[in-house]
């Protein structure tokens, strides 16, 4: 590997949003208060099921205060989805005309002078239902006969998904050991801190500004204007910063429409926040799987076959679960090589809130499924479960059939370090057990289901005349850091400090398109965009530069930290400042502008990069009581090259408090669709009391398709720690949870069953 | 519903306000005083984004009614430093990257302005803000940089 | 959204006092409101009057008496109890209790009076004061009367507050010597309510090893705060062994009655009620046998 240096990149830098976050001036969009606004409120349906008879608004709208009351009768009745390509794949309306199909779907909307008189005026909308049986269970909904909740879904078949390679049958034949599981991965919900909220302001000039939470501000601006019948550039989303994304925030929301119908209707600027309880029940969650994986191996652990089906419960609509249904599968076989796979998924609507995506796109699910049986095979077969994960670890260079192409992998040098931590931590006490599991994920989806025309990133750039860069990037910080990322890399490239870019972001009016922050696009993708537009600005500064200092046309130049100099006699140089006037100069008064652009192109199905790592979990378990309690999380990760280590720690350790608590304490439970825990008192998010030590391990490779090497750093970390809990639960105590989350009751319940056996 | 007379002294600024007794302090502080750097992320009392500091003690700002601390002395995070400045805390918060989305910085930066200000044993940071809530960034990353504070090492640090 | 009400401040008891006499027929007192407000916010509660005793100073206090006891008046903050060298020196159980009470922002602005007069079976105090023997003092325009705390709740969410009435104390003896009071609370994110929570005292008999008299109160376990009557006589004159504890916390399983909700089962909550007593008995058991103080060493 060759070794770079560099002056800004792998520098902890401060976050470039930081002041004004800590000092409370940093406007979201719950925050924004526009002359003349009012207040909206979403009437949502109580039934999970239903056909709506009639709707009577009449006394709302008698309301003193009341502005408008809006139905699904107001809109253009045009049904959305993200999955533009796939016409019946688009079967969401947001605001429902004829049927209901979830709790907590919209049917109504308000907008009056403030809060309280909306939320009084929903009391006053009268809607007659007919309840219809509901179908819950994607195990159930699958059935012939179960209540259908699309006409165009038979047995509420949504989507199927099949990979295969290799030939799986002959694999299993020659296999010593096989084994069979089944498997239920629970729903999560993302719980942003800040709820879904926008406010939309539509003027008598044809055009609509939107505020709003977002982690795609393009995507929603073209989801908008398709469902109002805009045009495209008549819609304006502006989105500064948003408090939390974690795969909610890409799709069009109740907020977002209900609050731009009103505003059309009024011509009056209309806010609209969710509630908690709102945002609990009525966005989009986590998918819930049930999977059954059979595994083929060898005595000595050499996997030969494995065979993946899973059943997730899809909720009433598409949104992107879709996505999930592809990646779960793919994911399922990862880290390793497994010489023949085959998947077969099915996504069944039920009468629930959509699920979609959520940090991790249907891999954490995957991965813990995997990486239990791997371990359960592992004890069976009396191999150490580092030892069989390193006997069929994907590396550098690996090709997964028809599917990816493995370019840099750090997966080896992870499993050692992890192997040498636990060698480190000597004989444990008892009911202490350490869990291990290793993981991959995706650096950006090479998918294009949403069918942009466009560059999946873009940038934009321009070089005043005092040397301050204005970078324009597409891509959106949701608190990942993204924006400090994207001015650190064009502050390496162009050879300037990071006080030198002045980042413009979150307005589809200035910003060029970005697909969003979803699929742990944005240092891949972005990142590449932006170097592309940097290195085009500098190729131009530099000219001017030649042609000032005159060398010999056998030497390069380049710029570091402002110095323009010959790369061989680094003294020889010019400031960049100074080269930077006289270029503008040059050039008739017109500042130095570069575009950048990014879209992959033959990098297989998936992503055109793969991140790797290793996770270690040692954990207490009560054998009173079940609980567990995690002493110590250590990761060993390969991101490629790190661009921002105080961004990728922060990424590390906040994927894992998600993800542990997807293990042990997060779940959405229901009855006949209705979530039973919505509110943050009775769903359990982990606190700073519940985290362990966390300790990071980098791996540094050199990804050949990131900028800089980069690759992803965050998402995938939310993959490994609900199977490394499991497994140090089984470690501890010999038993084997395969339903998630693993609660003290489930624990305390199996070391009965396993006493009484 | 007549309206109460309340007297508040915010971020050392003294303010007369006639509100509805069913306010609460952080509707008062964003709607009527345009402070909102106070968060709010629940309607359960559950998330601490809210946090003020009353009186100088940590509290949550939605589970007070406004009328209820009439006379009562605030704080809230535009009011921790003078102008440009920063506190040795909000230094240490960007030296530490102790935020991501930012949502629930407000509310613990005013935890652990409390937490500091009362007797800050380190071992007991965590307790400190058990009531914030915080989704991106797992709180390892804030527990360190409360720690470097209450460890003496932005003594002389501040701006 | 809160409902309209009318709002007044009482800065005295007999302001207080009369301002629920007036009121009769439909009012909420509100201190901290640290539970209240949630329920008016989901239009739960929805009071005519609210009546707040917040700033009734004569309310806040904190009174130790190496003869009397402890008195702590009912408008003390949690905090203040968690806080007081008092009772960190005579009741260290106390201040665990409350360090583990829900968080400082909650423990700084909601009271010991409020908590109890809330009546919820799965409150933080009320096991470990009844296992203290705790009463309180309740009062209206007509006078004052004490109850024993167990008799204070009387199911769920309900109290023996009549209208009118007001808590405005809780006390605590003074311990025995050779008793100590210990306390757990299971739950899976440190300092959320506990989903059982069981607080234990016990008095060894004079020479040290038989067991004089042993309380043992289950949280969240039945609709009230609830006394495992039959557990404790188990133990009553008895030498206490591993044996005889693990029979103990096997009755209390028997003799509670939970519920299943969403945070666990019936069946599950009996088992941590055993697993908690057994644990929570032993530890005061020790602490007994060493100490002459409420609690023993603070643990």
């Amino acid at each position: 590997m060759k070794k770079h240096t560099y002056t800004v990149i792998n520098t902890p830098i401060h976050n470039i949003d930081g002041i004004a976050k800590i000092t409370g001036r940093a406007e979201y969009t719950f925050d924004i208060t526009l002359p003349r606004m009012l207040h909206g409120k979403i009437l949502r349906s109580p039934y999970p099921h239903g056909e709506i008879i009639h709707i009577d608004t009449s006394k709302a709208e008698r309301l003193k205060g009341v502005k408008a009351v809006l139905t699904g009768k107001d809109t253009l009745g045009r049904k959305q989805g993200i999955w533009r390509r796939f016409k019946e794949l688009c079967d969401e309306e947001i605001l429902a005309r004829d049927k209901v199909r979830y709790i907590g779907e919209p049917v109504a909307t308000v907008a009056a002078v403030d809060e309280d008189t909306a939320e009084e005026a929903l009391d006053l909308i009268e809607v007659e239902y007919n309840a219809l049986p509901g179908a819950f269970e994607p195990l159930e909904a699958i059935k012939e006969g179960a209540p259908q909740l699309h006409e165009h879904a038979e047995r509420n078949i949504n989507v199927t998904r099949h990979i295969e390679w290799g030939d799986v049958d002959e694999g299993f034949k020659k296999a010593d050991y096989v084994r069979e599981d089944w498997f239920r991965c629970s729903s999560q919900a993302h719980v942003c801190m800040e709820t879904h909220c926008a406010v939309a302001d539509y003027t008598p000039e044809g055009k609509l500004t939107v505020y709003t939470s977002t982690q795609s501000h393009y995507y929603i601006k073209v989801l908008l204007a398709e469902i109002l019948g805009l045009r495209e550039n008549d819609v304006r989303v502006i989105s500064r910063y948003t408090g939390g994304g974690f795969g909610s925030k890409f799709e069009l929301d109740s907020a977002q429409f209900c609050c731009s119908i009103l505003s059309m209707k009024l011509c009056q600027p209309v806010k609209i926040v969710l509630t908690r309880e709102e945002e609990f029940s009525a966005t989009k969650r986590r998918t819930p799987m049930f999977y059954y994986i059979r595994s083929g191996v060898k005595k000595d652990g050499a996997f030969l076959a494995k065979e993946a089906r899973v059943f997730t419960e899809g909720g009433a609509y598409t949104a992107m679960g879709a996505t999930a249904l592809y990646l779960t599968g793919f994911f399922q076989s990862f880290p390793y090589v497994w010489p023949s796979y085959r998947y077969d998924g099915y996504r069944v609507y039920t009468n629930t809130a959509p699920t979609s995506a959520m940090r991790g796109f249907g891999a954490p699910q995957a991965t813990f499924c995997a990486e239990t049986q791997i371990d359960l095979i592992a004890d069976e077969l009396g191999i150490d479960p580092i030892d069989i994960r390193r006997k069929n670890a994907m590396y550098p260079g690996y090709e997964v059939p028809g599917q990816a192409t493995i370019q840099s992998c750090g997966l080896g040098q992870c499993l050692d370090k992890i192997d040498d931590w636990i060698k480190s931590r000597g004989k444990l006490p008892p009911n202490r057990g350490i869990g291990v599991s290793a993981y991959g994920f995706m650096s950006g989806g090479i998918f294009n289901w949403f069918d942009t025309p466009y560059a999946f990133s873009s940038a934009v750039l321009q070089i005043n005349i005092d040397g301050k860069v204005d970078l324009f990037v597409g891509s959106q910080d949701m608190g990942q850091g993204s924006n400090t990322t994207m001015a650190m890399i064009c502050a390496e490239e162009l050879g300037v400090k990071v006080e030198d870019i002045r980042l413009h972001m979150g307005d589809t009016e200035t910003c060029p398109v970005d697909l969003g922050a979803w699929g742990s696009r944005e240092t891949l993708m972005q990142g590449n965009a932006v170097k592309m537009a940097a290195s085009k600005a500098k190729q131009q500064i530099l000219e001017f530069a030649t042609a000032k200092l005159a060398p010999n046309i056998v030497y390069d130049l380049d710029i570091k930290d402002g110095w323009i100099h010959l790369i061989a006699r680094p003294e020889r140089g010019l400031s960049f400042y100074d080269v930077v006037k006289e270029a503008i100069r040059g050039k008739d008064g017109q500042p130095i502008i570069a575009r950048g652009h990014y879209t992959p192109h033959r990098k297989g199905m998936i992503s055109p990069a793969y991140s790797f790592g290793v996770q270690a979990i040692e954990a207490d378990v009560n054998p009173d009581t079940g609980k567990i309690t995690l002493k110590n999380c250590v990761t060993a990760h390969d991101c490629g090259q790190v661009i921002n280590p105080l961004g990728v720690e922060g990424q590390l350790e906040g994927a894992i408090a998600m993800a542990a608590g997807y293990g042990f304490t997060e779940d959405l439970p229901m009855d006949e669709g209705k979530i039973l825990n919505p509110n943050l008192v009775d769903y359990m998010l982990l606190r700073a009391t519940e985290m362990p030590e966390t300790k990071v391990m980098e791996v540094e490779t050199y990804e050949p398709e990131g900028p800089f090497g980069a690759k992803e750093a965050g998402e995938g970390l939310t993959n490994p720690t609900a199977g490394a809990l499991g497994n140090a639960v089984f470690h501890a105590t010999g038993i084997s949870i395969k339903n998630l989350p693993i609660t003290p009751e489930k624990v305390l319940n199996a070391l009965k069953e396993k006493k009484n056996k | 519903m007549k309206k109460k007379l309340v007297h508040l002294t915010v971020n050392e600024e003294y303010h007369e306000l006639y509100i509805s007794p069913r306010k609460l302090l952080v509707e008062i502080l964003r709607d009527e005083l345009d402070l909102t750097g106070t968060k709010r992320g629940c309607s359960t009392g559950s998330c601490g984004a809210c946090t003020i500091l009353l009186d100088g003690a940590a509290v949550k700002s939605c589970s007070v009614l406004a009328v209820q601390v009439d006379g009562a002395k605030v704080t809230t995070v535009e009011g921790l430093a003078d102008g440009a400045g920063l506190t040795p805390l909000q230094l240490s918060f960007l030296d530490h990257g102790a935020f991501q989305c930012g949502f629930c910085t407000s509310g613990m930066l005013m935890s652990a302005t409390a937490f500091l200000n009362e007797d800050p044993v380190s071992e007991d940071i965590k307790k400190g803000i058990q009531g914030n809530i915080c989704r991106c960034t797992g709180y390892n990353s804030i527990l360190r940089a409360i720690r470097a504070v209450a460890e003496g090492k932005y003594e002389d640090e501040g701006r | 959204m809160i409902h309209n009400f009318n709002y007044h401040r009482a800065t005295t008891v007999q302001e207080s006092l009369s301002l629920l006499e007036k009121f009769k027929e439909d009012y909420k007192i509100i201190c901290g409101g640290q539970s209240l407000l949630i329920l008016m916010r989901q239009g739960l509660v929805a009071p005519e009057n609210l009546v707040d005793i917040k700033s009734v100073k004569e309310m806040s206090y904190i009174d130790y008496d190496p003869k009397k006891g402890l008195k702590i008046g009912a408008a003390t903050t949690h905090r203040e109890i968690e806080k007081s060298p008092e009772i960190k020196k005579n009741y260290p159980v106390l201040v665990e209790m409350e360090e583990n009470l829900a968080s400082v922002q909650t423990r700084n602005w909601g009271t010991i009076g409020g908590n109890l007069a809330h009546g919820d079976p799965a409150s933080d105090p009320a096991p470990i004061l009844i296992a203290m023997t705790a009463t309180v003092k309740l009062a209206n325009t007509n006078g004052e009367r004490s109850l024993l705390l167990e008799d204070f709740f009387v199911d769920i969410f309900e109290t023996a507050l009549e209208e009118g009435e007001l808590l405005i104390e809780i006390q605590v003896p003074v311990p025995l010597k050779k008793s100590a009071v210990a306390y757990e609370k299971f739950n899976i994110i440190k300092n959320h309510q506990g989903i059982v929570s069981v607080a234990a005292s016990i008095t060894m008999a004079e020479d040290g090893i038989g067991c004089k008299d042993a309380r043992i109160v289950l949280g969240a376990a039945a609709a009230t705060p609830l006394r495992a009557g039959e557990a404790e006589q188990m133990l009553i004159g008895k030498k206490i062994d591993t044996k005889l504890l693990a029979s103990v916390g096997k009755k209390a399983s028997e003799e509670c009655d939970p519920v299943s909700d969403i945070h666990a089962t019936e069946t599950y909550r009996r088992a941590l009620v055993k697993a908690l007593t057994i644990k929570i008995m032993k530890k005061a058991w020790e602490q007994a046998k060493t100490s002459g103080r409420v609690g023993g060493k603070h643990t």
